[in-house]
């Protein structure tokens, strides 16, 4: 029963137990089930999400509030042995647009307007900054399309529109003029990146390699790619955190990793000495009708250090993908005209079911990348070709070694040597055969009976031990990249070593090594005896200038005495000194060397070599010089198209003697001169007639006496000029002195007696150089002051001599 | 002093009784954290808005502010008189929540319309006093059930028989509550909510369940309603997207950048924060990564900033909470205080669990508050005026016997 007590309204409820008791149970079952049971998964979860799976979902948390932006670390620069700059980093711009924000910077102008126009305030006094406004004047700054840049300003929601990367420094003053100008600061910008700058250009560019822009600033080829880790440093990182909508939060800054920049290299190169390998090299491609470039190597025999390396074809590292060889300009021309396709390529693009022109498409592109690999790559280092004959300069030093033959031995040759094991005789490069001949003269006429003949003497396991000794049958272990690891040499092995192997060995034929592995052995040959390990990097420093590694010279092994080497000079010598090599003679310079001329697998196709090293008695550079297949005039001839004859004495003999006078001249190398040498003409002015003779006499000069005064008044040459010993002196007593000046006269073809009567009936003399000692048939090829230029009286006139008899391949 | 207490009637005297403390203490406790918990993760969210970085912590601190001390002076009311007013606060959240459809707002917001802005009081969700009008409701009724008359047909009536036996089982005794709910519900399905659908039904059960109506209703019940669920999960497209995303928020189509990303950012939130979490206010996914980072899933950056240890004691919290509920439940003075405790702390509890099974992804997604903590200034101080009825029932409980 309801107790009602109507007074004060408060209803009681009826007691009862039961109901009661029921309402406890089940609260009771309430509060265990929620207030206990349901928050039990709760837990379980949470832990599992917070602990066990804590690592996991932090990582992608980490992922999406952080940007990590890089640091970039300044490149190392490359420096030459001087200290000159080879490859250098510097700064430039890629210019960033973001849509967004000039859209917002746009509505900023049109407030001001509008703000203007209410308050009568003033108008902004720039132009208003629409897409079209700023497309139009990025595209005339920066050269782009103005439909390219509405194109990207398309892009409203974006913030990172680069429409061009890596401007030049004019550009980017141009484009930041262009953003204070007109207010833009807030939605362009210009963002710091790092561009690689070769000076020089060209020079060394196979050595040094290049960077792929296109791929963060790496190396791709040569030095840059083998020193990659050394010269790029260490990127550093900036960590910032970012929000949901990716706007940076600056406060909550998060973590910074410095940038250590890279380390700074320094090469043996040194520029000059590799601007003469290079030029020299061009030279010789030009004039002789090269068709497959060569290379040239200078090396220290001393120490194995690289002074120059040149490769041709060369390119720009500046813009690695141009090609501006002309021969690769031809060979590409040629392709895309279809006067020869690439067959292979193009075979395959057919045979894949292309059509022609797309066949077409496949071979100049085949040609392209050829082109392009070509002109990369060093391939001096890389590739191997046969060696010929100045391979047997090391034979010699083998035999001379192991005292198989000695200087007063003789070597008849009939024009053909036959060889046990082979059927038909092995001729010799000059058909009528060079009769007896000592072995000085056997070396110097590169005959190849007389090398067979020593070949024999050494005996085919001790020849293949000079092979390895010399370091043939591995890689020399430059500092470069490229290399092949076997060595590259393609080479009989031990147990397949035949006596006609070792005939064709004897003469450098049939098997190949690379050209940095023949060197190597040549300058163990001539700098006593010691085998040295090759490098191009001296030094490599840090950012801030302390020294990391210094190269010091290494060598591999000694492989031959000090008096072998010795008497291998002497030998070598002779080979200049009126042997197969006597177009390097440089007047002044002992030079010793040999010649080659390497057959390939092609009809037609010859390298011809010089493998040069001066002085002969204390050699400072060994050079090996190679010109790659210069083009007959015809299939089968002997000669090029201006007719010089194809070997390396006719060659590479000539280029390597101009080379060997610029880097011994470089050097400071004395030239030590005969009577013919130059002398300094003395002050004679003031001086009696017996005092200037005298003066003269003293410095091997003649005089010619022009006047009757009393004293010197004027002479010609002037006090200091150097011309050829033994010369007349014109001095004027009293007499005017002729100021007129004289026409050069062209020289080329005439002998040497003809050249001198020539410039001394016009008051100049002749130096001359080259082949001028032996032979009857000099004949000058090059002058030093062109024919047709004016010069002073007195002045003297380098020529260059050259013996124009045809001495016979395979030298 | 004396001749004041003697002028009260026993009952004016037991409404004066001591307030439950740990009760109190409980839910001052958590209101500060909450208040706290919406400064740090609201900040950036109110500067992306323009607002000042304290504009929800100010607004939210006053509702705290405010809504304690209604609290308190509806724990000084004695709670008898809330059997009366339960009629008219269920018959005003039955009207609100019909005017709800034609003047209210959200649709644009979040595509259901279930705020209604009312002078003075801003806007609020009806949702939130129908909840407690249902509860007020029933353990109004359920707690004279004993003493309710039952009808009886006339004899002659054909079927006079079968309702006595029906009426004895207890079979029809429940019905006009189920009307009450399903009247609720279907009004709050329109709009739609349906978690908040979820909650009236629960608090609605659980004192009916408390009262003592027969278990085969809740056995039935339960059976029926995860058969419903059954079939909606496995049988509708809608519940099968929603399913798949629950399984893996990834898999939303658009690589976790759809309907699975605020998923998908809840759970960055909760897993970085590891044991000891990431710091007070030093979340990272409060700025701008978590969708109503201050709100439905404040508890992520809860987890987020003070770990597993501070989310654990947090939810401990809540748990001393439930339990200190039910114990002022079972020790109330009369059945209705019982009934009402019983329904209100339920409704805490399966809303906590809810919300945190949610953020978690232990369930589906659906929207639901976490109490003393989600930004909403009307929910705070509707939850702290039923906790001011909760002190109120504990004012009267009769205080133990000294031995």
């Amino acid at each position: 029963m309801a107790e009602r007590k109507k007074g004060n309204r408060v209803i009681r409820q009826r007691p009862d137990r039961r109901a009661n008791r029921t309402i406890l149970v089940r609260s009771l079952f309430l509060m265990a089930i929620f207030g206990l049971v349901a928050f039990i998964p709760l837990f379980v979860k949470l832990w599992q999400l917070q602990i066990s799976q804590h690592d996991y979902y932090q990582d992608l948390a980490v992922k999406q509030q952080t940007r990590d932006s890089t640091v970039t670390a300044n490149r190392g620069t490359i420096y030459d042995s001087k200290g000159e700059v080879l490859a250098m980093s510097a700064t430039v711009y890629d210019v960033q647009l973001s849509p967004r924000d000039l859209q917002e910077t746009l509505e900023t102008y049109q407030e001001k307007v509008e703000d203007a126009q209410e308050n009568g305030g003033k108008l902004p006094d720039y132009p208003e900054p629409t897409d079209q406004f700023i497309a139009e004047n990025l595209a005339a700054i920066l050269d782009l399309e103005v439909d390219d840049i509405l194109d990207h300003l398309q892009n409203k929601d974006s913030q990172y529109e680069i429409i061009k990367k890596k401007i030049e420094p004019e550009e980017s003053e141009a484009v930041q003029e262009f953003i204070t100008e007109n207010h833009l600061s807030h939605g362009i910008y210009l963002m710091p990146t790092s561009k690689r700058y070769y000076p020089k250009g060209s020079l060394a560019a196979q050595v040094i390699g290049w960077v792929n822009p296109n791929l963060d600033n790496q190396g791709a080829y040569g030095l840059e790619a083998q020193f990659e880790s050394i010269l790029s440093g260490q990127t550093g990182r900036v960590v910032t955190a970012k929000d949901g909508v990716g706007t940076e939060l600056l406060y909550r800054f998060e973590d910074y990793y410095d940038a250590t920049d890279g380390s700074n290299l320094t090469l043996t190169i040194d520029s000059t000495i590799q601007s003469y390998c290079e030029s020299i090299l061009q030279e010789g491609v030009e004039q002789f009708d090269v068709q497959n470039g060569g290379f040239c190597i200078a090396m220290d025999p001393n120490t194995g250090a690289i002074l120059g390396w040149a490769n041709s074809p060369g390119f720009d590292p500046n813009d690695p993908w141009d090609v501006s060889d002309p021969v690769l300009l031809q060979y590409l021309e040629d392709i895309k005209s279809g006067e020869y396709t690439k067959e292979e390529a193009y075979e395959k693009a057919l045979a894949e079911g292309a059509s022609t022109d797309e066949a077409y498409e496949a071979a100049v592109s085949a040609a392209e990348t050829e082109v392009l690999t070509t002109q990369w790559t060093n391939r001096a280092v890389r590739l191997s070709y046969e060696p010929g004959s100045t391979f047997k300069s090391i034979v010699l030093a083998a035999a001379l070694e192991e005292g198989v033959v000695s200087e007063s031995d003789h070597f008849y040759c009939s024009g053909s040597a036959t060889v046990e094991g082979w059927s038909r005789p092995i001729s010799c490069s000059y058909k009528p055969g060079h009769k007896d001949q000592t072995l000085a003269e056997a070396v110097a006429n590169s005959c190849n009976p007389a090398f067979i003949a020593i070949g024999q003497k050494l005996g085919a396991e001790k020849f293949y031990d000079y092979l390895e000794d010399f370091g043939f049958l591995e890689p020399t272990n430059i500092d470069m990249q490229g290399e092949p690891t076997g060595g590259g040499q393609i080479i009989w092995s031990r147990e397949n070593f035949s006596n006609v192997n070792l005939a064709t060995a004897s003469f450098g034929q049939r098997f190949q090594v690379t050209p940095l592995q023949l060197i190597t052995a040549a300058s163990s040959v001539v700098n006593g005896g010691h085998l040295m390990q090759p490098y191009v990097v001296s030094q490599i420093t840090d950012a801030d200038g302390n020294v990391l590694q210094h190269t010091e010279p290494t060598e591999v092994r000694q492989v031959i005495s000090e008096k072998t080497s010795e008497r291998c000079r002497a030998i070598l010598e002779k080979v200049v000194d009126g042997g197969t090599g006597k177009n390097a003679a440089v007047e002044g310079y002992r030079i010793g060397g040999k010649t080659g001329s390497s057959e390939t697998t092609e009809d037609d196709h010859t390298i011809v070599s010089f493998l040069g090293f001066a002085p002969a008695d204390d050699p400072q550079v060994v050079i090996l010089l190679a010109y790659d297949n210069p083009k007959p005039a015809y299939p089968g001839a002997n000669t090029t198209a201006d007719g010089w004859y194809i070997s390396g004495g006719n060659m590479a003999a000539i280029k390597a003697g101009e080379l060997l006078e610029k880097i011994l001249d470089y050097l400071g190398v004395e030239k030590s001169y005969s009577e013919t040498a130059d002398v300094m003409v003395p002050n004679l002015t003031g001086l009696n007639l017996a005092d200037a003779t005298s003066a003269l006499k003293k410095n091997n000069l003649s005089i010619r006496v022009v006047g009757d005064g009393d004293t010197v008044t004027g002479q010609i040459p002037a006090n200091g000029a150097s011309i050829p010993g033994g010369s007349e002196v014109v001095v004027y007593m009293g007499a005017e002195v002729p100021t007129d000046q004289v026409t050069v006269p062209n020289l080329d073809g005439l002998s040497m007696d003809q050249a001198k009567q020539k410039l001394s009936a016009l008051g100049l003399y002749l130096k001359a150089t080259g082949a001028t000692e032996y032979g009857a048939n000099l004949v000058a090829y090059d002058q030093s002051i062109a024919a047709g230029t004016s010069v002073d009286r007195g002045t003297t006139i380098e020529v260059r001599f050259t013996d124009s008899t045809a001495s016979g391949a395979g030298l | 002093m004396k001749k004041r207490r003697r002028d009260l009637t026993v009952m004016q005297q037991l409404a004066r009784g001591p307030i439950d403390i740990p009760f109190l203490m409980l839910v001052v406790i958590l209101t500060v954290i909450g208040v706290i918990m919406v400064f740090s993760a609201s900040y950036p969210t109110a500067m992306n808005e323009g607002l000042s970085p304290t504009n929800y912590f100010f607004k939210q601190a006053t509702f705290g502010g405010v809504g304690l001390a209604a609290m308190y002076l509806i724990s000084k009311i004695n709670y008898q008189t809330f059997r009366g007013l339960s009629v008219f606060v269920l018959a005003i959240s039955i009207i609100l929540l019909v005017l709800v459809i034609p003047f209210g707002y959200g649709r644009s917001t979040v595509g259901a319309q279930r705020w209604i802005s009312l002078p003075i009081i801003g806007g609020f969700q009806p949702s939130e006093i129908a909840k407690v009008g249902v509860i007020m409701y029933f353990a109004a009724r359920l707690s004279k059930r004993n003493t309710q008359k039952h009808k009886r047909l006339p004899p002659r009536h054909p079927l006079s028989g079968l309702y006595a036996w029906l009426d004895e089982k207890g079979v029809l005794e429940p019905i006009p509550y189920f009307v009450v709910l399903g009247l609720v519900a279907i009004l709050m399905l329109m709009e739609p909510h349906m978690s908040g659908t979820i909650l009236v039904l629960m608090g609605g059960a659980s004192v009916l369940f408390a009262a003592g109506i027969r278990l085969y209703w809740f056995i039935g019940g339960g059976t029926a309603a995860a058969a419903g669920l059954f079939f909606i999960m496995t049988q509708t497209s809608y519940m099968a997207t929603r399913l798949a995303i629950w399984k893996d928020p990834w898999n939303d189509g658009m690589n976790g950048r759809g309907s699975g990303f605020q998923t998908i950012q809840s759970l960055y939130a909760i897993g970085s924060g590891g044991l000891l979490g990431v710091g007070l206010g030093k979340s990272r996914q409060k700025f701008l990564y978590l969708p109503e980072s201050e709100n439905d899933y404040i508890f992520s950056i809860v987890c987020e900033e003070l770990g597993f240890i501070g989310a654990a004691i947090i939810i401990l919290l809540f748990v001393l909470l439930i339990i200190r509920g039910y114990w002022i439940a079972v020790h109330a003075r009369d059945r209705f205080g019982s009934l009402l405790v019983v329904g209100i702390t339920t409704l805490t509890a399966v809303q906590v669990f809810l919300n945190i099974a949610v953020v978690t992804n232990l369930i589906p997604s659906t929207g639901i508050s976490l109490p003393f903590f989600s930004y909403g200034g009307t929910a705070l101080m509707i939850q702290l005026g039923e906790m001011g009825m909760v002190l109120s029932v504990s004012r009267q409980i009769p205080a133990p016997k000294q031995e």
